[in-house]
């Protein structure tokens, strides 16, 4: 007994004799080329982060942004970096666990200059005020304009609330609504699904719609009696924020039901997969908001990332997340660059440069991003697009970047 | 040789209390997700440890927790709807622990009446009940869409997060260093109140319940209150523990699917950790939550540090896979070869050290 007393009091001594981890307070200081730096940046690399979901439910669409992000940088470090530092990810995955992400942050944190991509509405939550409090700018992705309330967070694209906007003008435009008419709209109960709403609901009030909201939850997959419920009311279009699979659910039934109204859907409704799925036949009715481009579109500047994707041996079939991972590194390397033209790239000096940033140009993979508005989208710009299987991407453009009268007068939550 | 284990017990102690002063953020972040889970496991063997009674609402009791701190601490907020009290944070915790005591109560004329997996079945209503609070609710919770921040922690002027310089030994004093010492209480004052109430004659009649009711009552112990209050304590428990849970996250999200913070899968981990550990043992509990909450952030952190499992494709092996192997194996081999888990292993350790001769038997 007495060798365990013996051998708590010397582990005790061990420890105590060991240092602490105190000291060592990193302020950051001038590097090379005159430029003030701080966390993430030493004089020849800036280390970005990326917190990814490579084993949990997002894992697709996150692996093809990761991959997008991973070919700025090749592009990047190809021209030279930027301030004459090569460009390097630091990638974790957190499987979609905000328990994991939680603790696995301050572990990134004194690693990165700031985040390109943050996956995961729980997990941003979560690490929500470790952000703010660590000033570190960052991508989610997710395009819900609840989340500008922290002015570190850079949301690259129009927001859902703003596309729902933009498309029912659309609708409204076209003739296919008009004032006063019912309009139905099914939506995800979460962060989504309440953002698109958001705008919906705006809309309605402008225009004296008379909107019946549906919430669902992720994983209601047969939305018949839903389609059923709204072809009694009357409806004269459906709104959707769903996934892809419940909207080719309403597409069919839709059809099946005799009612053919327009379906409007954000940009998360559509997956090129749906013209495999057995809703093919019945996509003729929907129209697609979206302030990207999908994979095969065609833009010079997608082609050109199309097959840089196919030349760097990737095994994943591509997916939207592809371009929108090249765009968000791109409009980061915009941001850079201010950083180090104002001499500061520490991370307040990128926070800055986000803000003096009024034209982010991603050669046309994300409509041209505006940030110096605090809590409002860097953009309210969409395409509108539809199902075309005859296509490569599956989506032909029905009409070209345009902002409503409506989303331009429009307030975001966190506005002002 | 009871004054050793006392000493050994106290050496833990002082090894815990001096952690912060060397353990980096992640290191002290991972150690309070353990706690997290430790005071909710406790809570759980005791119920189905002690009192025999299974239960799969205890996310439910998380939330509720959860949600009841918030409300009580935060602020009245007019443009969103959000209910408040201001109450000082030591009452609105203690008013937690009470509120999911009561709600546990209120289940138990339905504890009383179901035995084994049937009341597991039926306490796993309320998880979903939980997930439906939890989005309707919005004045209460904040929404699923952004939630609500909760008040952060603070005991007589003294501020649990990173408010004021303060540094110890030369080792500043921030959220995580501070956190450690609250969580570290907490878990503290809960271990000793189960330790005294499985020595006492509460304890007794618990286990007298779950070996045979009928005998229980006819020691004159009233069966329908020994599983109430079997309920209530473990709730009260897990209501702490969702107190803990967001001042961690320092965020109160209510679930959007059945998978999340308070869902299914939580219940299962508790339950896990109570099956590792050693049904009914309370130190055996808190190692379960250690192997079961613990295991996959450490596995992450060392990994990730030791920069193993880099890979980005399709099928690359991450920390995160990898941890839930790992756990699934650790419950395997438990209930396969030691069903009295962990604490029994231990048991027959002391033992063997404690008396030799008997030991090798």
């Amino acid at each position: 007994m007495r060798r365990w007393t013996v051998v708590a009091c010397a582990s005790a001594l061990v420890l105590a004799s060991c240092g602490t981890k105190g000291g060592g307070g990193d302020e950051g200081g001038e590097g090379a080329g005159g430029v003030r730096t701080g966390v993430g940046v030493t004089d020849s690399t800036i280390t970005l982060g990326v917190m990814t979901d490579q084993t949990g439910p997002f894992k697709n669409l996150s692996t093809g942004i990761t991959h997008g992000n991973e070919l700025w940088v090749e592009d990047v470090n190809a021209q030279g970096g930027v301030c004459d530092r090569e460009i390097k990810l630091e990638i974790v995955d957190h499987g979609y666990k905000a328990d994991t992400a939680k603790t696995l942050y301050p572990q990134l944190e004194p690693k990165v200059l700031g985040m390109v991509q943050l996956v995961g509405s729980p997990v941003t939550a979560a690490l929500n005020s470790d952000l703010e409090g660590d000033e570190m700018t960052t991508t989610p992705a997710s395009w819900s304009s609840e989340l500008l309330d922290n002015p570190y967070l850079m949301i690259v694209g129009t927001t859902y609330d703003v596309e729902m906007i933009d498309g029912l003008s659309y609708l409204q435009e076209q003739g296919m609504i008009a004032d006063g008419d019912t309009v139905g709209h099914i939506y995800i109960d979460g962060e989504y699904g309440f953002n698109g709403l958001r705008g919906a609901r705006y809309y309605a009030k402008q225009h004296n719609l008379k909107l019946r909201e549906v919430k669902i939850t992720s994983s209601d997959n047969d939305l018949t009696n839903v389609v059923t419920g709204l072809r009694g009311q009357g409806v004269k279009a459906i709104l959707l924020t769903t996934t892809p699979t419940q909207t080719g659910s309403v597409a069919a039934a839709n059809k099946a039901l005799g009612l053919n109204v327009p379906i409007l859907g954000n940009n998360p409704t559509f997956d090129p997969l749906l013209h495999n799925s057995p809703a093919a036949g019945a996509l003729d009715n929907l129209y697609v908001v979206a302030s990207s481009v999908p994979f095969s579109a065609d833009i010079p500047k997608m082609q050109e990332v199309a097959r840089k994707y196919e030349e760097a041996g990737f095994t994943e079939p591509p997916n939207a997340g592809v371009p929108y991972g090249y765009a968000v590194a791109e409009v980061w390397g915009t941001v850079l660059r201010k950083a180090c033209d104002n001499g500061d790239l520490t991370r307040s000096g990128v926070h800055e440069a986000l803000q003096q940033t009024t034209s982010a140009e991603t050669g046309d993979l994300v409509a041209p991003l505006d940030f110096s508005k605090p809590g409002a989208p860097a953009t309210r710009q969409v395409y509108v697009a539809q199902p075309d299987k005859s296509v490569p991407g599956g989506m032909k453009y029905v009409k070209e970047l345009f902002v409503s009268e409506d989303a331009k007068t429009y307030q975001a939550p966190h506005e002002g | 040789m009871w004054w050793v284990r006392a000493l050994l017990w106290l050496a833990l102690l002082i090894v815990l209390l001096a952690l912060p002063l060397y353990l980096e953020a992640q290191w002290l972040r991972a150690g309070e997700y353990m706690m997290v889970g430790a005071v909710g496991a406790i809570g759980l063997t005791l119920l189905t440890g002690q009192a025999g009674q299974l239960s799969l609402a205890h996310a439910f009791f998380l939330l509720a927790g959860g949600t009841a701190y918030t409300v009580l601490a935060g602020g009245q907020e007019g443009e969103r709807n959000l209910v408040g009290f201001n109450l000082p944070p030591l009452l609105a915790l203690l008013g937690a622990v009470a509120i999911t005591a009561l709600l546990g109560i209120a289940f138990a004329p339905v504890a009383g009446r179901l035995r084994g997996i049937y009341l597991g079945v039926a306490s796993l209503a309320l998880v979903f009940l939980g997930l439906y609070f939890g989005q309707a609710a919005e004045g209460l919770t904040g929404g699923t869409s952004t939630g609500r921040a909760p008040e952060p922690f603070s005991l007589f002027g003294f501020e649990f997060s990173n408010e004021g310089d303060l540094e110890i030994l030369g080792v500043p004093f921030r959220q995580s260093e501070r956190v450690w010492y609250l969580f570290l209480g907490l878990l503290l004052i809960a271990f000793l109140l189960a330790l005294g109430a499985v020595r006492s004659r509460v304890g007794r009649s618990w286990r007298a319940v779950r070996d045979n009711e009928a005998a229980a009552a006819v020691m004159g112990v009233s069966v329908a209150r020994a599983k109430a209050g079997a309920f209530a304590v473990s709730s009260a428990y897990a209501g702490l523990a969702g107190v803990m849970t967001v001042l961690w996250f320092d965020i109160l999200k209510p679930d959007e699917s059945e998978f999340g913070t308070y869902g299914i899968n939580v219940s299962i981990a508790f339950l896990a950790m109570v099956i590792i550990g050693g049904l009914g043992s309370v130190p055996g509990a808190l190692v379960g939550a250690v192997v079961v909450n613990g295991l996959p952030q450490v596995l992450a952190l060392y990994s990730t540090k030791l920069g193993w499992f880099t890979g980005t494709g399709e099928g690359a092996f991450t920390p995160v896979l990898i941890s839930s192997f790992v756990y699934g194996a650790a419950i395997i081999l438990v209930v396969l070869f030691e069903p009295g888990g962990l604490a029994a292993i231990g048991r027959r350790i002391a033992g063997r050290l404690s008396n030799p001769a008997r030991g090798r038997e």
